[in-house]
């Protein structure tokens, strides 16, 4: 019976340390939290720091693209003379995006925050179904689906980042009003619809890396341009 | 016509050519398509064989999507076989087909197409201006590495990001330390060796891109220093040296007593009569034979009259002269004058030892070692008398022996019991005892001599003498009756083994002999009277019986009432 009771005791002993251990890791992780809507009580980002937020989301999101894009080009076209005859055209060719420096520095903050806004938002169905098809192939493994799958929640989590931050610009004046028509995105994705389902796999991986680098350097351009000393 | 002749001249020409060895040339090769700021671009093509004849290249390309076919710009910004695009030509996040034609007059060749996007060809110029300065810490120096980006590269406008790498190296080593810098532009490096010189080489990459070549070698010095973990452990050293030495110097204080607890010292031999010069000399025979005690176990007579030391010689260590007379083993080497109550051998080394041999021990006098060498002259006389030459040391329980004059002979005689060696005494040294007291008795003007009294025996068998003074000098000349003549002359011996004396005149004596003697013998007469006791028993006291009051019997009486001085030797008769 004591040795029974000992038994007790040490295991009690041990499971409150390993919630105690739990626990101070979740509040620590917890410390700072997003504030979503303008919750009451949370930590608020300052511009920059929200910039760079959605500066590394972008960065990390065309990361996986261009892991899946090569992956793809491995698999199904080994030879680039085959890739030079596709006719590639994106979905997203008819958003005029600039295509230089003068040209996206010519741009307003506030056009270019629209560019920005578009391209992530034709993007987010067309992610969407890619990932379920890639899904139900056999040919692609885990590694890649499981790919497909975070870059398309990505496209979600950075459009809304990016909205954010206009919120944020529009409150602090920084740019004007205009911004919050495309917040709709039924707007938009009637006319792309029929010109997305038919390019293949592999074209939309091919667009998408591009536009993910698009959306990437323009950011980065809108805060150097908004916030100048902040490592630009 | 003219257009038959001009086939025909094609065709000609074409077969004279073939004919000569001439070819069209060989396919041209797009090695590679380079932006330095994203912002214009430079294609490189390498030419195939030329087929012999003078072959121009040109290169062509088409946009994403389109079908117009465009010629390169600018062949010669970039050099040799480059097509320079500037900016009004390039375009960011287009997909452009390039081809290379190489022409000659025989044909042309295609290069093979290659498709290129700018955003993915970037690679920047080497990071500008890389400066090294030494900067001084509180652990010691250490490197701040600082530079630019390229001149070209548009960071600021974020239009690009670069991302820096740095290496460093010592002077004369092979391998580099490379550290990824990030999109800082300062770098700082520790743990340097003093006094070397290093090398430190920069470059940086977009963040898609290709890496920079490495930026020209910076070399920087750093100065001699003193390195930190060095000081903590010279200063530990030295402590440890100190504390070292000062256990040394303690131990070397306390070096007796540590001697002894780690290695007490070995006790001489204690043996009677052991010779450990004989021994040295090799001669085992003579030192076991010494050991052999004559008279041990007694096998004469088991009177305990064997076992009388006859004389006890003293000699005084001012005295130059020494008599050692043949025979005389009874020699004493020297006296310990600080002979210590106790006898005991515990923890005392050899030389501690006051029953051995005197040579041993060279502390205190050179007087000692003279009157070794008496000793060794008393022993070189009586070489077949291998007894205690050197003599024990007469470690009687004496607490004085007056050393005033050179020679003194005391009588004592040991208790069986006594812990103290004596000398054994042989038939020989009997007759030597005789004659040197008659010796000491026939010489005339001897003033030396002086005699020293048995006082008593205590209870511990110590003989406490007392040296007889010329106190009362002055005497008439007129006779004490019964004034000790201390010695007996010996008539002759009776058939009952007694010793007959003979009274010897006073007056005879003083004549002879003067004042100073009969001083002597005064001086002995007026000593307290002692009895006499018997020889049988235990404790026979040879003492001066000169008394005035006692009525001694005549001269011819036993030999244990005789007057004066009775040898003790004529007892053992």
């Amino acid at each position: 019976l004591p040795s029974s009771f000992l038994c007790v005791t040490v295991s009690a002993v041990w499971v409150g340390l390993v919630c105690l251990l739990f626990y101070s890791r979740l509040v620590r992780v917890g410390a700072a939290p997003i504030c979503t809507n303008g919750q009451a009580g949370c930590h608020i980002l300052s511009l920059a720091d929200l910039f760079d937020r959605v500066i590394q989301h972008s960065a990390r999101m065309h990361g996986i693209s261009s892991d899946l894009h090569s992956e793809f080009e491995q698999y199904f076209f080994p030879s680039k003379n085959h890739i030079g005859r596709v006719n590639r055209i994106c979905h997203t060719s008819t958003i005029l995006t600039p295509n230089g420096k003068e040209n996206a520095q010519r741009l307003a903050r506030e056009e270019l925050t629209e560019v920005i806004l578009k391209l992530l938002v034709a993007w987010r169905d067309p992610l969407w179904h890619f990932q379920q098809s890639i899904a139900h192939h056999h040919d692609f493994n885990n590694f890649s689906s499981n790919k497909a799958l975070e870059m398309s929640d990505m496209v979600h989590e950075l459009r809304k980042g990016v909205e954010k931050v206009a919120e944020k610009m529009q409150m602090l004046g920084i740019i004007s009003n205009s911004v919050n028509s495309l917040t709709s995105p039924e707007a938009l994705i009637p006319s792309d619809r029929a010109e997305w389902r038919l390019m293949k796999d592999y074209v939309l991986l091919y667009c998408f890396r591009r536009d993910s680098n698009k959306v990437q350097n323009y950011l980065k351009i809108l805060k150097c341009r908004i916030i100048p000393q902040h490592e630009c | 016509v003219v257009v038959y002749l001009n086939l025909h001249s094609f065709l000609f020409f074409h077969v004279l050519s073939l004919c000569l060895g001439y070819s069209p040339p060989g396919k041209p090769k797009l090695t590679s398509c380079r932006s330095p700021e994203k912002e214009t671009f430079t294609c490189w093509w390498e030419p195939g064989s030329d087929g012999g004849l003078p072959t121009t290249y040109a290169l062509y390309y088409r946009k994403e999507n389109s079908d117009a076919v465009y010629e390169c710009p600018d062949y010669h910004t970039a050099g040799e076989n480059s097509c320079f695009f500037n900016k009004n030509d390039t375009s960011i996040w287009v997909n452009y087909n390039i081809t290379v034609v190489a022409t000659n007059a025989l044909g042309s060749n295609f290069s093979d197409p290659v498709d290129v996007d700018v955003v993915y060809i970037v690679q920047p110029h080497t990071p500008e201006n890389v400066t090294v300065t030494v900067m001084e810490d509180k652990d010691g120096p250490f490197l701040r590495v600082s530079w630019e980006p390229p001149r070209k590269a548009d960071t600021r406008s974020g239009w690009i990001t670069l991302i820096y790498e740095l290496r460093v190296k010592l002077e004369g080593e092979e391998e580099w330390e490379e550290h990824r810098a990030g999109q800082q532009k300062m770098f700082n490096i520790f743990s340097l060796r003093s006094g070397g010189m290093y090398l430190v080489q920069v470059r940086c990459k977009p963040d898609h891109g290709f890496w920079s070549e490495w930026s020209s070698t910076t070399y920087i010095k750093v100065p001699d220093y003193f390195p930190r973990e060095t000081s903590v452990w010279i200063l530990i050293a030295v402590f440890s040296a100190f504390i070292f030495f000062i256990l040394t110097w303690i131990l070397n204080l306390k070096s007796n007593s540590v001697k002894h607890c780690l290695l007490p010292p070995v006790p001489g031999p204690k043996i009677k009569g052991f010779d450990k010069q004989l021994l040295k000399n090799g001669r085992s025979e003579e030192v076991f034979s010494a050991l052999v005690v004559p008279g041990f176990p007694p096998t004469t007579s088991s009177d305990c009259e064997d076992l009388l030391v006859e004389y006890l010689e003293v000699y005084t260590p001012e005295e130059q002269e020494l008599i050692l007379e043949e025979g005389k083993d009874l020699q004493e080497g020297c006296l310990k004058s600080k002979g210590s109550p106790s006898d005991s051998d515990s923890g005392r080394g050899s030389c501690d030892s006051h029953t051995l041999l005197m040579e041993k021990c060279g502390e205190g006098e050179g007087k000692e070692e003279k009157h070794q060498e008496r000793a060794q002259k008393g022993k070189r006389q009586q070489k077949h008398q291998t007894g205690w030459e050197e003599g024990d040391v007469s470690h009687t329980r004496e607490d004085v022996l007056s050393p005033d004059m050179s020679e003194g002979r005391v009588k004592t005689w040991p208790s069986v019991f006594s812990p103290l060696p004596q000398y054994s005494s042989r038939p020989l040294d009997h007759q030597g005892s005789l004659e040197t007291a008659r010796h000491g008795l026939q010489l005339p003007g001897f003033r030396s001599t002086e005699y020293v009294e048995v006082q008593r025996v205590n209870q511990e068998d110590m003989v406490i003498l007392q040296p007889l003074f010329s106190s009362s000098c002055q005497r008439d000349g007129h006779l004490q009756i019964g004034q000790g003549e201390d010695y007996s002359k010996v008539k002759g011996v009776d058939s009952g083994n007694m010793l007959l004396l003979q009274r010897e005149v006073e007056v005879k004596r003083e004549e002879e002999d003067g004042d100073r003697y009969s001083c002597d013998i005064q001086d002995r007469v007026t000593e307290s009277c002692y009895t006499t006791s018997t020889a049988a028993s235990s404790q026979v006291t040879g003492k001066p019986t000169s008394c005035a009051g006692t009525a001694m019997p005549v001269q011819e009486e036993m030999v244990l009432a005789a007057n004066g001085y009775v040898d003790a030797a004529t007892m053992l008769l």
